[in-house]
């Protein structure tokens, strides 16, 4: 790391910049519905240009970080998407300005009032970077100014200018309160900028270090974009993966990035990488590397199962193999996608529990009370998009004229993203407790039906109990097939479950014609959704949570990696282009030597060979944690993984904590 | 036939080349004074309780028949569930089914099976009959202090790939007084191995004041070089080692001051190289 970047890191560690924040917002009367319209979302998000000022931390490259502490109301609150950066980096706002103007002559009303909606916050935009512009020639920020001299409003010309480009619209669009804007495929779309650099003179170690500060300037402002918890802030970036001609496109970009957050070892940008069978094991080991620092990150997905997912529900082939993730796991395809990949959870144990309680006395046999299941299964489908369809999630949202100015193609459509102008309009629905409800299955099966040990109702009663007074029940259950042990009875429950999930919704267009995507993801739901749901038949306690996505139930005791592995990649997963990922601890001495490091390496190797759809890795040390929940100023920039992204520990609340510190109880050393 | 195993581990990374899965066979003829892994040494099955989650409320040693030893009793007293039997009893068969679920993977990383304890050897039938019948299956390795007759040893240098040979101590006196029992066979059953061609490693404990002195090193250098063998792993000792003896109810109390730091790795490695010999640290 060069100096320069050292005392950039211990700035931004010192967190002092953060008290000189503003807090004067302007209001402007919303309409009853709190929905304005495209000229109104303009005009707030003008006055919201207008509120801020320049704000440079120091020796500050970028520029562009908030001075207002809010956002002003009823501006946004659509997000958790990707714009196209490409198009936007090479055409500049003037670019997106003559595409506007060439639009406008042939557009209907409402064509028209979102396109000079669009114009005007380009116009806001534009006085912005000027006003920031002129503060950093004032200040003598040479390069900087020089580079707001030609971005936002043309296009970039190197490396530098685009990397300024991106952290303006970033910016401008988190004042617009469009939250959770991911990175997307960052070592795709700055390639031609890194090489005109490099082209032009510039050395690879320069570079670096730019792609260092950059990266850097991602972790300062992060406290106001909080999520669900802190670390919760969308700024995700995919790197490798293939071309949308199908070419390997992992380059040399891809490296410096995975080099970069190696050396800073900070929550962002949080990096995701794409792999294939193809993927030599050197790239693994470069990115264990990643892991083996605590960052709970690369996460690793496989083009061989996302790409055919995403095609099974509809984007073509070219929009499937550019695809991306959200802020955690969820798969979207760059630029044209307006998805909303989290707008509902299937809840698997809740259906498990509610048919043992209609049927299991009823059921003659296994067969017969997993027929009912599946019936319960689509009745929960419908119950889904029911919800779905009555909650208007567009509707409600207002207009969106400026994002929807980097979303295709809704300029040409004329059409802002909430009224079907991006080219795919998916929702995505979340999977969460499986494991826990196939193990439920499982043991009923073995239990009532196969051992024939248990009575329907004697299993029911103590249930009802919460197993109080029945420990030895408990422990029956707790010993029966649990997925993660490689073992076909709880493994080809859980297929059979995602499968009636799946095959269900997935075939289930959307109100805005969109399709409903189903995943195996979890977000905050593995504690949420969980507390509602009492004890279940697998031997967990009510109340109690689920595993984080796609991974073991926290209940069940498994064998170790290899098993767990085979558990979560012998289901075919071209059904849930939702994403989700399998989420393994590992304890950070099994990092210890180059030896132990590749084989890590080799295991995620295995995962991907084995048809595994997404991965992430904790390397964890328990008693680091327990240390830290204890004594939070021992350690405040220890980092974990949480759900689909990486925060401080010690910034979490405590039920994370606490999930946290019980997956290592199994941990695998 | 039966073995009994007190753990299996799936990815386990220092036991020898790739991903290994490593069984850990019940039983120790050598009680060495530093031994982390107290659940090994008794051949017979034992009761333990897991120390997370220990609520530390003593139902479970005032259930148990003998308040120095956990029983089934403590396990239906202990409110947590944390006290559960330790050693598990397969055939050969149910063995090499486990391992043959995780071949492929085991194979495409250059890895494979991994028999340690305990003592493998001390289930010399055992292990034979689990090395014969993995043959052709995956890469068979065995980690052994070698305290096992000759005639036997040299049966298991038939059917195994790959050893994990550990030298602790050259002094007899010495062997006797920190690993309980004499030295002779093990570095009899050493010159067989490197006899016989097949490929292994030479570990040694390095113990703080125990192991670790310039002149037990420096023997073992000798000795390692006698034999024609280049490289060798040092494994430092690790505080955490008396972890485990709470669960067994038993106290951890090493013979030798373990808060001595382990010799510096520079100085480890130097007396090894003085013998020509290439040292890791692990």
């Amino acid at each position: 790391m060069t100096e320069r970047v050292t005392e950039r890191l211990a700035f931004l560690r010192a967190r002092s910049y953060r008290d000189t924040r503003g807090d004067s917002l302007p209001t402007l009367p919303l309409p009853p519905d709190e929905c304005p319209d495209a000229a109104l979302s303009a005009r707030l998000f003008a006055a919201a240009c207008d509120a801020e000022q320049p704000v440079f931390y120091g020796e500050d490259f970028f520029g562009f970080n908030r001075f207002q502490k809010r956002t002003v109301r009823g501006l946004g609150g659509f997000g958790n998407i990707t714009v196209d950066f490409e198009s936007y980096l090479a055409e500049g706002l003037s670019g997106v300005r003559a595409r506007i103007e060439h639009r406008l002559p042939t557009a209907d009303e409402k064509g028209r009032a979102f396109l000079q909606a669009g114009l005007a916050c380009l116009q806001a935009c534009e006085a912005l970077a000027e006003k920031v512009r002129r503060a950093a020639a004032a200040q003598n920020r040479t390069a900087l100014a020089g580079a707001l001299a030609r971005v936002p409003m043309q296009g970039a010309r190197d490396y530098y200018e685009a990397l300024v480009a991106h952290k303006f619209l970033t910016y401008v669009l988190r004042l617009n309160n469009t939250t959770h804007v991911t990175f997307g495929r960052f070592d795709q779309y700055m390639l031609p900028y890194y090489r005109r650099s490099l082209a032009a003179g510039a050395t690879r170690d320069e570079l670096l270090e730019l792609t260092e500060l950059f990266f850097i300037a991602q972790n300062f402002d992060t406290d106001l974009y909080p999520g669900v918890q802190q670390g919760d802030n969308g700024q995700s970036v995919m790197l490798g993966g293939c071309d949308r001609d199908g070419n390997n496109a992992y380059n040399e970009l891809t490296e410096l990035c995975l080099d970069a957050s190696e050396e800073l070892s900070l929550i962002d940008p949080k990096i995701n990488l794409r792999v294939d069978k193809n993927t030599p094991l050197s790239v693994y080991e470069r990115a264990t590397k990643l892991t083996k620092r605590g960052l709970g990150f690369p996460q690793y997905s496989n083009d061989d199962v996302v790409i055919p997912a995403l095609c099974r529900v509809g984007y073509d082939l070219a929009d499937a193999r550019d695809y991306t993730v959200a802020a955690c796991w969820e798969f979207i395809v760059p630029g044209c996608a307006a998805d909303v990949v989290n707008i509902g959870v299937m809840n698997y144990p809740a259906v498990v529990a509610r048919t043992t309680e209609k049927f299991l006395a009823s059921s003659p046999d296994f067969e017969t009370f997993l027929s009912h299941t599946e019936d319960e299964m689509h009745a929960e489908c419908d119950d889904i998009i029911a919800k779905v369809n009555a909650y208007q999630y567009h509707r409600k949202r207002g207009a969106q004229p400026f994002v929807s100015l980097f979303i295709r193609p809704c300029i040409e459509r004329g059409r802002d993203v909430v009224d079907g102008g991006a080219k795919y309009n998916n929702l995505g629905i979340h999977g969460v407790g499986l494991s826990t409800a196939a193990d439920a299955l499982a043991a009923i099966r073995q239990t009532v039906f196969e051992e024939k040990s248990v009575s329907a109702k004697a299993l029911y009663d103590a249930l009802a109990a919460d197993f109080e007074e029945q420990e030895d029940l408990r422990e029956r259950l707790l010993s029966c097939p649990k997925m993660g042990n490689n073992d076909d009875r709880a493994d080809a429950l859980g297929g059979f479950l995602m499968d009636c999930f799946s095959k269900y919704l997935n075939n289930h267009p959307t109100e805005g014609g969109g399709r409903y995507r189903a995943g195996t993801g979890s977000a905050m739901e593995y504690i949420k959704s969980a507390e509602k749901i009492g004890t279940t038949a697998d031997g967990r306690k009510a109340g109690t949570p689920y595993a984080c996505a796609f991974s073991p139930s926290p209940d069940a005791r498994v064998n170790g990696p290899l098993s767990v592995i085979q558990s979560f990649t012998k289901n075919n997963m071209t059904g849930l282009p939702n994403g989700g990922p399998l989420t393994m601890e590992l304890h950070d001495t099994v990092f210890r030597n180059e030896q132990g490091e590749k084989k890590v390496a080799q295991l995620v190797q295995a995962f991907i060979a084995c048809g595994g759809e997404q991965l992430q890795l904790n390397a964890i040390n328990r008693d680091r944690l327990l240390r830290a929940k204890r004594d939070p100023a021992s350690d405040r920039n220890l980092i974990v993984r949480v759900w689909g992204w990486s925060g401080y520990f010690c910034e979490l609340d405590p039920c994370y904590q606490d999930h946290i510190i019980r997956r290592t109880e199994y941990v695998f050393n | 036939m039966q073995g009994r195993i007190f753990s299996v581990e799936e990815f386990s990374t220092y036991d020898g080349p790739g991903i290994r899965m490593t069984f850990f066979l019940k039983g120790c003829p050598l009680r060495c004074s530093w031994c982390h892994n107290p659940e090994g040494q008794q051949f017979s099955t034992e009761w333990v309780r897991g120390q997370n989650g220990c609520l530390q409320c003593g139902a479970c040693v005032r259930a148990a028949a003998d308040p120095n030893r956990l029983d089934e009793n403590s396990a239906a007293a202990c409110p947590r569930r944390l006290v559960r039997p330790c050693g598990k009893d397969l055939t050969p068969e149910e063995l090499c089914a486990q391992v043959r679920k995780n071949a492929a993977i085991l194979n495409a990383s250059g890895g494979g099976v991994t028999f340690s304890g305990g003592e493998p050897t001390a289930q010399m039938p055992f292990l034979l009959a689990c090395l014969a019948s993995l043959r052709g299956v995956t890469h068979r390795a065995v980690q052994t202090a070698g305290y096992v007759d000759g005639a036997q040893f040299s049966a298991l240098l038939d059917v195994c790939d790959f050893f994990l040979y550990d030298l602790k101590l050259m002094d007899g006196a010495l062997h006797r007084r920190f690993c309980g029992v004499d030295n002779a066979p093990i570095l009899e059953n050493y010159r067989r191995l490197a006899a016989s061609g097949v490929p292994f490693i030479t570990r040694v404990p390095l113990i703080p004041t125990v192991t670790d002195t310039r002149e037990n090193l420096a023997a073992i250098a000798r000795f390692a070089a006698q034999n024609g063998v280049r490289d060798v792993e040092l494994l430092p000792y690790n505080r955490m080692a008396g972890g485990k003896y709470a669960g067994l109810l038993r106290r951890y109390a090493p013979d030798f001051d373990e808060t001595v730091p382990v010799r510096p790795k520079a100085e480890c490695l130097e007396i090894f190289s003085a013998c020509g010999l290439r040292a890791t640290v692990l």
